[in-house]
């Protein structure tokens, strides 16, 4: 049932290293994804505690400013892309394929290449403390990560160390969003799905529309430090068009780590009150209400940048009202309790308390949404409270419930009780002595490395401080807790506390190929196995180790070098971009370092010929995949909801672009800088491409191989041709000297906006030699012609976004 | 006794927020407790009918009527909310300032209180680290400038350089410096006495030192030292 690639690296490693290294089973990724946002969770805590130390008592000098500053942006980053969101997708992994039903994630590798990529990103990200980390807060506010502000190249290690993590979740959104619409077991309809899956289904929502605009914008940033463009450093841009574009995704952000735990709160809760969860529909609607409102009240960060009184009226309407989703929410966890049969233990007791916390959080949210008080408020430690209430209270406190919730899942041992339940009153009450004096500091800005003896604030600062000792001494009883009972707890059998999702029916810990019949739920929300038992792996239901019916496979099947050996070729290639040596700071010149660039372009290449070529597919009845395009209904969702987030990372290059001209007192006129009949010409060759595109595809579905090779040829050609066309232009551009890279605003936006076009028309050209190859070996032709169709879904987008570029640049 | 006019707004409208705050609180956690207490398990409880079981969906329920009695209740206090934050907001930033009455009996300008006219504003820019304040009078000063008690202060806040936000802390006021624009910030300050401003955006090293005093004086002293300034 499984075919192997003979990896050449099969020898090399142990079979236990390798189990780790080249798993692509969601539940190693997921443990992966686990330990991994813990590690870096204990790291960014630390860096708290410093800061924490540093600010106990006034005029101290434990850290310089510019570590406290290092510490306090590194620490930011940290918590929000490498904790909170991975700490929540170690469970989604985990826990997500077997509550709907699925085999597995929908593409395996990609999961296992999104944690590789996750991984190192964390490691660049902490790498660039080697470089001089960036030090100007997790917001990272221009035009101070201009060359001439930050000189440091430890902020472009820390820009790469983004752009990879959104590479990273980019991809995961696609491939949860994937399974669980296409994926769930026969009869388990959306509505049935519990609340967890909801919770990340609507997260992922979110990531997609949110992460291109953060991706765009740290593009932006990154050739602004690079090649010395004007996005972020100029008057015209600057820092209200970070603001905006950063904002834009930063508060869909908040809600993407909130989320999940939310979930998590939603399933522990009924579980533990015996009771199900009331309104568990208006739960799920309230969220999906509260992440479509994110994307309108991002003006609510913008509040004292002088954006004009209607402006901020409208912001302060939507933010307030953004409260009442959550209302409901918190609402319909409450009156879950209502005759109840409350059992408390350890993640009842976390779930309830990051409920407590969460309503703090959230009516001192309702204060920061009124623009009045937010001209008191903004920049002071009420604000740090504030989301430290939402993002450790409610956020971490319901990942910790979810941990204590799935533990016995993961290893099949239950933890210490009562270590747990001490570890919980101890979270609980140091929490409040750390976060709650913050509220009463408000009028002392965040983020200052130290304070006057005479303005009063240090005694609430060594409360504070205090308790973070308090809080982050508790989490030690968490860890040594957990990491005793895996190897000494006793077992704990599948269903420990009787829950009621599918997880449960499964043995704890779960074995590799999860159930032995995919269960279908009939009309009446019964769970069928096919082998008539009320557990899906039968009697084997105890214990692990024995597989009834001969579908197990041990862990060590299923694997591929490709998604660790592709991630380590990025982070080499983005390295490489980052830490090269600044030649001259004005005009900006950067030297990269080319060694580690070619290195990971080689090794990328390489990779990604492996991936391609090799024989992968696990579950010979659900799905079989090989890239890039063979699995059908579930590649093109795929490909689908990838476009949609690139219409967004598109919006916002040509939003900047806007932005900055109509900034601009003055842009070159029509015809003046580019010659319409070139960009006319390109608009003809490039839509006569997406004709050829289609005929190709018409040829494959006659099966006519030499239609299709003929129509592929002819895209490919017209591809050229577009770029020739752009390359003259560039040329002739350049070589006239209008028009350098930093030359202006109108080259900056030019070069760049069409730049990342053509990268994307290069990138479909690569797909069709690839397919011009498989063609030639007679695929495509004999009813198997989706690949061409989604290669022409791409295709077509290209030249859809130069249908916008060509007016915008050339027209007007 | 209140500093400014603009304390007086935040701390009437901070108010507000805080008894609601309160109110809800108390009412949501003293629920929670409540519930939390009364139906713990106990020996003699057994599981509830409904209890999710596994093997089957559990059944849903839930009263829409309930969702909509809550939004219902939070709407009406988040509209008392808003309307209170826009009274606030309509007096601390109207689409233009008041007029500026810090000249007022200076020599060196004619405006006077009958006529109403505006005087000039003051301009506030901040550079790393530190503010500049410049009068009309193109006298400047660093980390330090003088205003009279009781008059309309309007001032006009930019950069030179990177982001920095610009707070009077006891005055509850702050705006954002920015490179290229300028935002107007204004207030009427009540009592003589110095007062911190201080950078609220992370601006580099050197930010936690970014401090200046704001100086209210007694408005006869403050004429003789506009005057005698060279």
């Amino acid at each position: 049932m499984t075919v192997q690639s003979d990896h050449m690296s099969q020898d090399i490693f142990p079979p236990r290293v390798r189990r780790w290294l080249f798993t692509t089973n969601h539940k190693e990724v997921g443990i992966l994804y686990l330990v991994t946002s813990l590690f870096f969770f204990v790291a960014a805590g630390l860096l708290a505690l410093s800061m924490r130390t540093q600010l106990s008592v006034p005029d101290n000098h434990v850290l310089t400013e510019t570590l406290y500053n290092q510490f306090v942006t590194v620490h930011g980053l940290l918590m929000i892309f490498w904790v909170l969101s991975p700490f929540a997708f170690g469970f989604a992994n985990y826990v997500i394929p077997l509550q709907i039903g699925a085999r597995d994630l929908a593409f395996p590798r990609l999961n296992a290449m999104s944690y590789w990529f996750y991984l190192f990103s964390g490691v660049a990200i902490i790498m660039s403390f080697m470089f001089g980390a960036p030090d100007l807060g997790w917001t990272l506010y221009s035009p101070q990560t201009a060359f001439q502000f930050a000189p440091a190249i430890g902020l472009n290690v820390g820009a790469a160390a983004l752009i990879l993590i959104t590479v990273s979740i980019t991809m995961s959104s696609v491939n949860f969003l994937v399974t669980m619409f296409k994926m769930r077991a026969p009869g388990m309809k959306l509505r049935n799905m519990p609340v967890f899956p909801w919770a990340i289904l609507v997260t992922i929502f979110m990531m997609l529309y949110a992460f291109p605009s953060f991706l765009a914008a740290v593009l932006l940033l990154y050739v602004d430090r690079a090649f010395g463009t004007f996005y972020f450093s100029s008057i015209q841009g600057g820092a209200l068009l970070w603001d905006n574009v950063f904002w834009f995704f930063g508060h869909p952000e908040v809600y993407i780590v909130l989320f999940p735990a939310i979930g998590v709160i939603a399933d522990v809760i009924p579980t533990f009150t015996r009771r199900p969860l009331y309104g568990s529909k208006y739960v799920i609607g309230s969220m999906i209400a509260a992440a479509v409102i994110s994307f309108i009240v991002w003006g609510h960060h913008m509040f004292v940048t002088g954006i004009g009184l209607t402006s901020t009226k409208l912001y302060t309407v939507t933010t307030i009202a953004v409260s009442l989703p959550f209302d409901v929410m918190v609402i319909a966890m409450i009156e879950t309790l209502i005759k109840a049969r409350i059992k408390l233990k350890a993640a009842a007791l976390f779930a309830l308390g990051a409920i407590a916390l969460f309503v703090i959080g959230g009516i001192t949210g309702v204060y920061l949404a009124s623009v009045a008080l937010d001209h008191a408020l903004r920049g002071t430690y009420f604000v740090v409270a504030h989301f430290h209430y939402i993002m450790v209270g409610a956020s971490i406190m319901g990942l910790i419930a979810g941990l204590y919730y799935w533990f016995p899942k993961l290893t099949g041992r239950m933890y210490n009780e009562t270590v747990a339940k001490i570890h919980f009153v101890v979270s609980f009450i140091g929490f409040n002595i750390l976060y709650f004096p913050m509220f009463l500091l408000l009028d002392m800005p965040r983020r200052i490395q130290t304070y006057a003896p005479d303005t009063g604030w240090g005694p609430l600062n060594s409360l504070a401080t205090l308790g973070g000792f308090i809080f982050g001494g508790a989490q030690v009883l968490l860890f040594l807790n957990l990491l005793l009972s895996q190897r000494r707890g006793p077992a704990s059998g599948p269903n420990p506390w009787d829950g009621w999702t599918l997880e449960w029916s499964l043995p704890s810990p779960v074995p590799a190929h999860d159930f032995d019949t995919i269960p279908t739920i009939a009309e009446d929300g019964t769970y069928r196995f096919g082998n008539g038992s009320s557990y899906p792996n039968g009697s084997a239901h105890i214990d692990g180790s024995k597989i009834g019916n001969g579908l197990a496979y041990s862990h060590l099947e299923g694997m591929s070098p490709w998604p660790l050996v592709m991630a380590f070729a990025a982070f080499l290639f983005f390295l490489g971009l980052s830490i090269g040596q600044p030649t001259s700071p004005n005009p900006v010149s950067f030297k990269p370092f080319w060694p580690l660039i070619a290195d990971g372009a080689i090794l990328g290449v390489i990779s990604l010929y492996g991936y391609s070529r090799e024989r992968f597919s696990v579950h010979e009845e659900n799905h079989v995949e090989s890239w890039p395009f063979r699995e059908v209904p579930n590649v093109k969702l795929g490909i689908w909801t990838f476009l949609g987030a690139e219409v967004i990372f598109f919006g916002v290059l040509i939003g900047a672009y806007f932005f900055v001209r109509t900034n601009s007192a003055t842009w070159p006129a029509v015809g003046e800088l580019f010659s319409i009949r070139n960009g006319f010409a390109m608009t003809l060759v490039l839509l006569t491409s997406s004709l050829t595109a289609i005929m190709a595809l018409a040829s494959a579905k006659i099966g006519s191989r030499n239609g299709l090779i003929a129509g592929l040829l002819a895209t490919l050609g017209l591809g050229a041709g577009f770029l020739y066309i752009k390359a003259t232009e560039w040329i002739e551009l350049g070589t006239h000297g209008v028009f350098s890279v930093a030359s202006g605003l109108p080259a900056t936006s030019y070069f760049i906006t069409t730049g990342t076009h053509g990268v994307h028309v290069v990138a479909g050209m690569c797909m069709t030699v690839y397919l011009l190859a498989n063609t030639v070996r007679g695929r495509y032709i004999k009813g198997d012609y989706h690949a061409i169709e989604h290669f022409g879904l791409y295709w077509h987008f290209v030249d859809i976004v130069w249908v916008f570029l060509f007016p915008l640049f050339y027209l007007i | 006794m209140a500093v400014s006019n603009t304390q007086v707004i935040f701390d009437n409208l901070y108010g507000i927020f805080t008894y609601l705050a309160i109110i809800v609180g108390v009412i949501v956690f003293t629920l929670m407790a409540y519930l939390i207490i009364k139906y713990r398990e106990r020996k003699s409880s057994s599981d509830p009918e409904d209890t999710p079981r596994l093997g089957r969906i559990p059944t849903s329920r839930g009263h829409g009527r309930n969702v909509l009695i809550t939004v219902t209740l939070s709407t009406f206090l988040l509209a008392v909310l808003i309307i209170t934050s826009f009274a606030a907001v309509d007096t601390l930033f109207p689409g233009s300032p008041p007029n500026s009455t810090w000249c007022y009996g200076i020599a060196s300008y004619n405006q006077t209180q009958v006529a109403g006219q505006s005087c000039p504003r003051l301009d506030v820019t901040g550079h790393q680290f530190y503010w500049v304040f410049r009068y009309p009078n193109n006298h400047t000063y660093t980390n330090f400038f003088r205003v009279p008690a009781n008059t309309t202060v309007v001032l006009d806040v930019t950069s030179a350089d990177v982001f920095h936000d610009f707070g009077i802390i006891q005055f509850k006021i702050k705006t954002d410096a920015i490179h290229g624009r300028t935002n107007t910030i204004w207030f009427i300050p009540y009592k003589t006495g110095n007062y911190t401003i201080q950078c609220f955006e992370l601006c580099g090293t050197g930010h936690v030192g970014m401090i200046a005093t704001l100086d209210v004086m007694p408005v006869a002293d403050f004429q003789l030292w506009y005057d005698s300034a060279k």
